[in-house]
């Protein structure tokens, strides 16, 4: 009968079908092309891209200490960018994120100087909140059905105005008060805040946590349960629920890790510059995102990496620091920076493009 | 199954990790330096209460939210407010229309004054002009020195940005400065680049403009510290706000560089640092007094028809020195966040 | 073997299926069930079976209530009327969750698959394979690809690589791994949501097929379809829903294609009917043998009726 012939050349009659290796739909495509097709790869080309670049342009970035500074800013975008880039494969957004390591560091400072203990009380205090407003964006988008982006433009909001006014009014300023002289200081400087010599290089410790968390999440995201489940939710919500992830679960803990983020970043403020201002924050959360997108991730949700978000941070810290190095005329420095990001987007882009292209 | 209960397990960690934080602090975990308890009690600052009628006073500026300048100014418009039996109506937007906006707003209340920042004096020009037809005083403070008299307002409180970054550059001068690096945390703002300006006018050396996202203090750090890098004659810094001078100093120790920071406007952790020799000195330009003079000059208009530099010139309230010289009697107040 | 020929093969495969004969007893049965959201019912009064190694066919328009009743026994809503019974036993589920652990599963139309992720990760997304002590436990990834080209291939579907999204394969292929799926994870009743609905012709007869493989494995199938003449190809009981009550519950042997397509259609829609199955026998005229009997009633049925 002619539909076999006809027949979609994919599936073979059922039991006889042993030798059949190939759908020959499909030509083995090289190696290099498939590497190619892989989220993270157009943005590792972009940065080095922009490294080289500025190697060329600017002889400071040449020497070991200049680029710990690159890499130490890098890495403070970079440890948000990942739990927003773990989210956003979730299918859901934060905009939120950026004000909430202000709320940890608030939270953190205040409770510690104004009660007179041990700042680590104030830590546990900072993570607690951290993970309670994480808990809040994800229930509320769980259980209303609303877009992420509408009740965390209200979360950000809200903590944007309750970091300015519970800070006047329990310091009646605008920024906490110096906390380097208190009792577990010294300590939590050392874990949040300390910098390690390496060749005679002084690196920043948000370095390694950075890259040691984009370890975890890469290995949580491509070899555990849960990495799967995040693809799921973010990729089709209603079929991962109907062939049984805890979808609920699954989304909520997300924000809950961009809590986490958030707390861990907020520390690292706090131990850095011993005050916080509260109006500080605002506006970063585009920058996570979009060290999230230039790594790979797919807005829509379903796609992406957590190396992709390292290189986008990296991108960002580079092209950033890079116009400094390079002693360019400052005035034009957003312009710059906006050039580059872009260009690099369409190198990613373009890789991507000839990659997946048959 | 056990998924769902991980799950609620984590709903309940907050409640959790209270009752350990309460634990801890029960069991003695407090803080035996530093802190609250460390800080001095502060004397009530306030002096008498005028008896004279109850008048409202609106003070709108163009503050961003957080801002530790605008908290002093305020602070001191509230002191004079109490004082002379003021109720203080204060708003604030960055945005001019935003403002200009806030200004109608207070004409609408039929206030008995009106205090307002000219930071972008055009988008105001429409609503001043409307107070005045409502016979309502406007002064103005802080920003638009060189505008506040075309726009018909009354009397103004403030620092010449440019004649502070003059001062400032003269001083720079005296310390033997030959390689200077101006830090903008806002790129765009008048004032801020009146200061730069003002500085690169007198200043005999090299002066060099950098400019820094304000909200992100990590990335303030680095780009100062990749500046240092980048150009290591680099000798004096020059902020132009209290948290980035404290942020330029660890930049500096980062880079391992010599430069010196000066900076303008003052807090509480800068008179410290002004102490330890940390900063050299900082150009404060009395946001209290801006605050105070201006409530207070409204009331003086209106109970004994007073006019504050006889309603021609400015009243200038900086610039004012801070140094080791001088900070010990600048630091108390600067604790409590009045100075 | 194709399933494509219809009733021929069917008939030539159903005495071979041992699991037909041996076990008579229904797994899913409803007795009068029905299901009212508020004042409005939509579906009342309905008795259906499922038997092992059987398909049975659930026909109607839209809005005839066929939703509403997967909804029922997938878990999704719970009847408001009559009783819903697994292995004889009333039950009421309350997640679909607890209808795959009866072993009901449900095969949706067009939320069967995660496109954007490979295709070994959507056979056993929900039920992932793993090893390893709890921190450090991960998935087994070459027994979990292993498994699903296993698996897929039993059900006669072969792939060359499991690692391309499963948004790049067919809707047909997507059904079937959709459907091989299921049988994996020991399935008893496959309940198919309009699985050829968004199909071209080809496309159908592929999925049609798989249906018949499922059955063959002993499964009972509940086929949803609005569509009589795929209905015919594999069903062994065809029921008909029409304004949310039972119009029709008849074996294959107590009903003709004819008849069925006159009982789905009914008064009204004819016209729509014949414009629907115009366009099917327009695809369908150099490829299907039986044109023939296919068309000829029904022309004559529309002739009749406009």
């Amino acid at each position: 009968m002619s539909m076999t012939q006809h027949a979609e050349p994919a599936v073979t009659t059922p039991p006889a079908s042993g030798p059949n290796k190939t759908d020959g739909r499909t030509s083995e495509r090289p190696l290099a092309l498939r590497l190619l097709a892989r989220p993270e790869v157009g943005v590792f080309l972009g940065a080095a891209a922009v490294y080289v670049f500025f190697l060329i342009a600017a002889p400071p970035v040449r020497d070991g200490s200049s680029m710990s500074t690159i890499l130490y800013q890098s890495s403070t975008i970079g440890i948000m960018a990942l739990p927003v880039a773990l989210l956003m494969i979730g299918g859901e957004f934060d905009l939120s994120s950026g004000v909430a390591v202000l709320t940890s560091a608030l939270t953190a400072s205040m409770l510690s100087y104004q009660l007179t203990m041990n700042v680590w009380v104030g830590v546990i205090a900072a993570l607690v909140v951290s993970l309670a407003v994480g808990f809040f964006n994800g229930w509320m988008v769980v259980k209303t059905g609303l877009p992420s982006f509408l009740v965390t433009l209200g979360t950000f909001l809200i903590l944007q105005g309750a970091n300015l006014a519970v800070t006047k009014l329990v310091t009646t300023n605008v920024a906490t008060d110096d906390i380097s002289d208190m009792a577990g200081f010294d300590q939590a400087k050392k874990i949040f805040a300390s910098s390690f010599d390496i060749g005679g290089v002084q690196v920043k410790i948000t370095v390694f946590y950075w890259l040691v968390f984009a370890a975890i999440a890469t290995w949580v995201l491509l070899r555990t349960k849960y990495g799967n489940w995040i693809f799921a939710v973010g990729g089709n919500k209603d079929s991962s629920r109907a062939v049984g992830v805890p979808v609920t679960f699954t989304k909520i803990s997300l924000f809950m890790l961009v809590g986490l983020g958030a707390w861990f970043v907020g520390m690292h403020q706090l131990f850095t510059f011993n005050t916080v201002q509260s109006g500080e924050g605002v506006g970063q959360e585009l920058i996570y995102i979009a060290a999230a997108v230039i790594g790979g991730c797919l807005l829509t949700g379903g796609y992406g990496s957590a190396i992709g978000p390292v290189f986008g941070a990296f991108m960002f810290g580079m092209v950033n620091q890079g116009i400094v190095f390079a002693g360019w005329n400052p005035d034009w420095f957003k312009a710059f920076l906006g050039v580059m990001l872009l260009g690099a987007v369409l190198i990613n882009l373009w890789v991507r493009q000839s990659a997946t292209r048959r | 199954m056990d998924r769902i209960s991980g799950f609620r397990s984590r709903r309940f960690a907050p409640a959790v990790a209270l009752a350990a934080a309460a634990a801890l602090t029960l069991a003695g975990c407090s803080s035996s330096s530093g802190g609250k308890k460390a800080e001095e009690s502060e004397g009530g600052a306030s002096a008498g209460k005028a008896t004279t009628p109850r008048m409202t006073v609106a003070l709108v500026t163009h503050q961003s939210p957080g801002d530790t300048f605008w908290d002093i100014v305020r602070k001191g418009a509230e002191a004079a407010a109490a004082k002379d039996n003021i109720k203080l109506i204060y708003s604030a937007d960055p945005n001019a229309g935003n403002q200009a906006n806030l200004v109608q707003n207070a004409i609408d209340q039929k206030v008995d004054g009106i205090a307002i920042t000219l930071a972008k004096p055009d988008a105001l020009k429409d609503v001043v002009s409307k107070a005045k037809a409502a016979n309502i005083p406007v002064v103005g403070l802080n920003s638009g020195v060189s505008e506040w008299k075309k726009l018909g307002l009354m009397e103004f409180f403030g620092q010449d940005e440019t004649v502070a970054g003059e001062a400032l550059g003269n001083r720079l001068n005296a310390a033997g400065a030959k390689n200077a690096v101006c830090v903008v945390q806002e790129q765009g703002n008048i004032g801020l680049t009146q200061r730069c300006d003002g500085v690169e006018k007198t200043f005999s050396g090299k002066l060099q403009t950098l400019f820094v996202n304000g909200t992100d203090m990590p990335s303030v750090k680095s780009t100062i510290t990749a500046k240092l890098k980048q150009d290591s004659s680099i000798d004096q810094i020059v902020t132009l706000g209290a948290p980035f001078a404290m942020t330029a100093a660890q930049s500096v120790s980062e880079a391992g560089s010599k430069a010196k920071i000066a900076t303008f406007d003052l807090n509480k952790q800068l008179t410290s640092a002004i102490d330890q020799g940390t900063i050299e000195f900082a150009v404060d330009q009395q946001p209290y007094l801006q605050g105070y003079l201006a409530i207070d000059s409204l009331w003086l208009y209106k109970n004994n028809g007073n006019y504050m530099g006889g309603g021609e010139q400015p009243v200038l309230t900086g610039p004012a020195f801070v140094d080791k010289t001088n900070v010990d009697a600048v630091a108390s107040f600067a604790a409590k966040g009045t100075r | 073997m194709t399933t494509t020929n219809g009733t021929g093969t069917h008939g030539a495969v159903l005495p071979e299926s041992d699991a037909a004969p041996a076990t008579d007893a229904p797994i899913v049965e409803l007795r009068g069930a029905g299901k009212s959201y508020g004042n409005i019912r939509a579906l009342h009064g309905v008795d259906l079976q499922v038997h092992p190694g059987r398909v049975t066919c659930v026909l109607g328009d839209n809005g005839a209530g066929k939703s509403t009743l997967i909804k029922i026994i997938s878990g999704l809503h719970q009847h408001t009327e009559g009783d819903f019974l697994v292995d004889g036993t009333p039950v009421r589920f309350s997640t679909p969750r607890e209808a795959l652990d009866k072993g009901i599963a449900t095969v949706y139309q067009d939320l069967a698959v995660v496109p954007l992720m490979p295709v070994w990760r959507n056979f056993f997304l929900g039920s992932e394979m793993t090893r390893g002590p709890w921190p450090v436990r991960r998935l087994d990834i070459e027994r979990m690809k292993k498994t699903a080209d296993e698996e897929l291939r039993n059900m006669g579907i072969v792939l060359d690589d499991l690692e391309q999204p499963i948004g790049t394969l067919s809707g047909g292929q997507r059904q079937c791994v959709a459907i091989a799926r299921a049988v994996y994870f020991g399935a008893r009743v496959l309940i198919l949501d309009e699985p050829t609905a968004a199909l071209g012709v080809k496309q159908s007869g592929v999925v049609l097929k798989y249906i018949a493989a499922a059955r063959d494995r002993g499964l009972g199938v509940i086929f949803i379809t609005h569509n009589p003449h795929h209905a015919y190809m594999v069903g062994d009981h065809f029921s008909v829903l029409r304004l949310g009550t039972m119009e029709l519950s008849a074996d294959r042997s107590e009903v003709s294609l004819d008849e069925l397509t006159n009982h789905m259609a009914g008064g009204t829609e004819l016209a729509a009917l014949k414009h629907e199955l115009a366009q099917v026998r327009g695809v369908d005229v150099e490829e299907l043998p039986e044109e023939k009997d296919l068309t000829a009633p029904v022309a004559t049925t529309g002739e009749g009726k406009s």
